[in-house]
């Protein structure tokens, strides 16, 4: 920096520096998320029919063979070996990835690799993509009670998912797809009857009110319809959030949208700062607001969506982890959206310990129950637990 | 302090074509602004509630709104400030319609202090301050030197640099309203519109804004426009005034033409005594009057 600039800009060097946003709280939060995802997860890829010691499990997850293989990563992350040589004749963009064979390994580590883990990272971006989109819609709707489905993404996805299950079970293998768009067009819908010369954020939870209490009624109407009790199992399943039977399809199916969503609401953290100092305010610093209000809602819906295809309709984390993180991190977006990106995960991944083995625990039968189960279990407590001791819940 | 002298009549000077002896434009860097035949209201209401007022507002002077509740100031603030579109009509800043401005660029050039002031529970002053600086940031832009040297400024100009590292939330009303005077001050502005800043505050720290906006007026040759609940506070500080009631511009002028007690009868309904003193007319109100006042 200039010696000649006045002694305004000395602290800049300090207050401008790139990590300045790093600060104690948010890294506490950072590495406590991570030792907890990573407890939980080795206690996931643990246990199960083919049993195997801690250390074995530890070693079949960090086998060397494993992780440094590039094939492995393809297999899994590209579905197939990726061919080089195809990549500049189009005629040849169908065959584009080649069928692979998994590398030999180690029988813990292909059944970690293949069946237990790609659980743990469903799990992992299920977590993020929810606790992201619960911090923006609750910026959105200036509500810290504001949840990823307020506006309807979970009605519409719910209704979409028994419509497919009950009435169209052709379409069956669309599911994640048809759930996904359903939660779109539910919240497009609330953009729609929210809309009068603009919106407010009272209106817009309204408006979502609205249509997910019509959406429920049909959706409930149809379980009266269903044939038998396994297309309602699986209907509840969907509805309550499930991560029973996710495999490296589902990781590459949500994978994309993830990074996609989580890139963009980073990016975004300072409009959502903004948007928070109300709308008059937002708006007379030249912003505009129902452009971004929109723009900041769609990535919150994307990132829902993305999460609604792989496990179906989670409750609760996309409530409770945004406010968990900011009763640490305080209410900056940058680092609350940080925060959520670490801490999702560490809860869905905990939770789902305890939907997948948490029976087998308890009651020594083999069953497994929607991880949403557990999340409603845990969050209904935490937030009788913040209301007890918060005088002020409610606002941001 | 050297106010600069106008002409009682400087608003025809400017909502009319000729901008030439009385505008300000070589003389300074400052803004001229103007609002003419506007027409405000509220989406949904039948009548506007502004209909077909013209302004003009000079730089390095103080241009006070005053009128009762309910007169349509505010609402005429917020028209001139793009917040309210007005239903016909048209505000020119620096010769440029502000309709034909995108937001950000708009902000560039006109700051506007509402009296919504929401603060989330745990920012801190020096945060909220930088966000006055949104309309100069790019979608991906982190804060360049510039945006730093105008954020010092501000802090420095609004005297809260002992509060900075403060949150807004654990301030006092009369210091909080100085950090979000602050913000605006960051935005860098030519024309800086206020919606009551005093409003509520106890008087040390009306004192603070209106010093504040008295240093901006002399040293950076700013046009302000500010609505002001306090009659008193106007008279004193304002270089010129106009008097709303019932949605129109009844009186405008230099304080000592605008405040008298005719107007106080017709405007507030009150009967009082004005006497000229060296700090503007002084107002001591005596009683309300009752039944039509303009029969006074």
């Amino acid at each position: 920096m200039a010696s000649d600039t006045s002694p305004a800009t000395e602290s800049s060097v300090e207050r401008g520096s790139r990590f300045a946003w790093l600060d104690r709280s948010l890294f506490t939060v950072i590495v406590g998320s991570l030792a907890i995802t990573a407890a939980a997860g080795l206690v996931q890829v643990r246990y199960g029919s083919y049993s195997m010691t801690f250390s074995e499990a530890f070693w079949a997850v960090f086998n060397p063979n494993v992780i440094f293989d590039l094939r492995v990563w393809a297999h899994f992350l590209l579905g197939g070996l990726f061919d080089p040589g195809a990549l500049l004749d189009p005629s040849q963009w169908d065959s584009i990835l080649v069928d692979s064979r998994l590398p030999e390994m180690s029988t813990e580590s292909l059944i970690i690799w293949n069946i237990r883990l790609p659980r743990v990272f469903v799990a992992v971006l299920v977590g993020m993509n929810l606790a992201v989109s619960g911090a923006i819609l609750q910026a959105v709707t200036r509500n810290e009670l504001a949840s990823p489905f307020i506006l309807g993404v979970s009605s519409g996805a719910g209704l979409m998912i028994l419509l497919t299950l009950v009435l169209f079970s052709g379409l069956a293998v669309f599911l994640p797809l048809i759930a996904a768009v359903g939660g779109a067009v539910a919240f497009l819908l609330v953009y729609a009857i929210a809309w009068k010369n603009g919106t407010s954020p009272v209106r817009l939870v309204l408006a979502g009110v609205i249509v997910s209490t019509v959406f429920q009624s049909l959706q409930t109407g149809l379980f009266f319809f269903a044939q038998d009790i396994g297309v309602v199992q699986s209907a509840i399943a969907w509805t309550t959030g499930s991560l029973t039977g996710t495999d490296w399809e589902q990781v590459r199916m949500a994978l994309p949208w993830s990074l996609l969503a989580m890139g963009l609401a980073l990016v975004s953290s300072r409009q959502l700062n903004v948007l928070l100092l109300g709308e008059q305010t937002a708006s007379s610093l030249g912003m505009s607001v129902e452009k971004v209000r929109f723009a900041l809602s769609g990535v919150a819906v994307l990132a829902a969506a993305a999460s609604i295809a792989v496990a179906g309709i989670v409750g609760f984390v996309g409530l409770i982890v945004p406010h968990m993180v900011r009763n640490i991190v305080g209410s900056d977006y940058k680092q609350l959206v940080i925060g959520c990106v670490f801490a999702g995960p560490a809860l869905l991944v905990v939770a789902d310990v305890g939907a997948r083995l948490g029976l087998q625990a308890i009651l020594g039968s083999a069953g497994q129950m929607p991880v949403g189960i557990v999340t409603g279990l845990v969050g209904g407590p935490y937030f009788l637990y913040l209301m007890r001791r918060q005088d002020q819940i409610g606002e941001i | 302090m050297s106010k600069p002298q106008h002409s009682p009549a400087v608003e025809s000077a400017l909502t009319s074509e000729t901008q030439s002896d009385d505008a300000p434009a070589e003389r300074t860097d400052g803004a001229s602004f103007a609002g003419e035949d506007l027409r405000i209201g509220y989406h949904g209401a039948e009548e506007p509630v502004i209909d077909g007022e013209s302004l003009a507002a000079a730089p390095g002077q103080v241009t006070a709104l005053v009128g009762p509740n309910g007169s349509g100031k505010s609402t005429l603030l917020k028209g001139l400030a793009d917040q309210l579109e007005p239903e016909a009509g048209t505000v020119h800043l620096d010769g440029r319609d502000i309709q034909s401005v995108g937001p950000k660029e708009l902000a560039k050039q006109l700051g506007l202090l509402t009296q919504e002031n929401v603060a989330p529970e745990s920012i801190t002053v020096e945060k909220l301050v930088e966000h006055g600086r949104y309309p100069h940031r790019g979608f991906f832009d982190g804060l360049r030197e510039d945006d730093i040297a105008a954020i010092e400024r501000a802090i420095d100009l609004a005297g809260i640099e002992h509060l900075r590292e403060r949150e807004v939330s654990s301030l006092s009303g009369g210091q909080k309203q100085l950090v979000w005077i602050a913000m605006i001050l960051a935005q860098e502005t030519d024309v800086l519109l206020l919606d009551e800043p005093t409003t509520f505050l106890d008087l040390h720290h009306q004192l603070e804004v209106m010093e504040i906006i008295e240093t901006l007026r002399d040293e950076s040759d700013m046009t302000i426009v500010v609505v002001l609940h306090d009659l008193q506070q106007a008279a004193r500080h304002a270089d010129y005034m106009l008097a709303l009631s019932d949605g129109s511009i009844l009186s405008r002028g230099r304080p000592e033409e605008v405040v008298t007690e005719e107007l106080l009868a017709e405007v507030f309904g009150i009967e009082a005594s004005v006497t000229p003193t060296e700090h503007g007319p002084q107002i001591t109100p005596l009683q309300p009057l009752h039944g039509d006042a303009s029969d006074e």
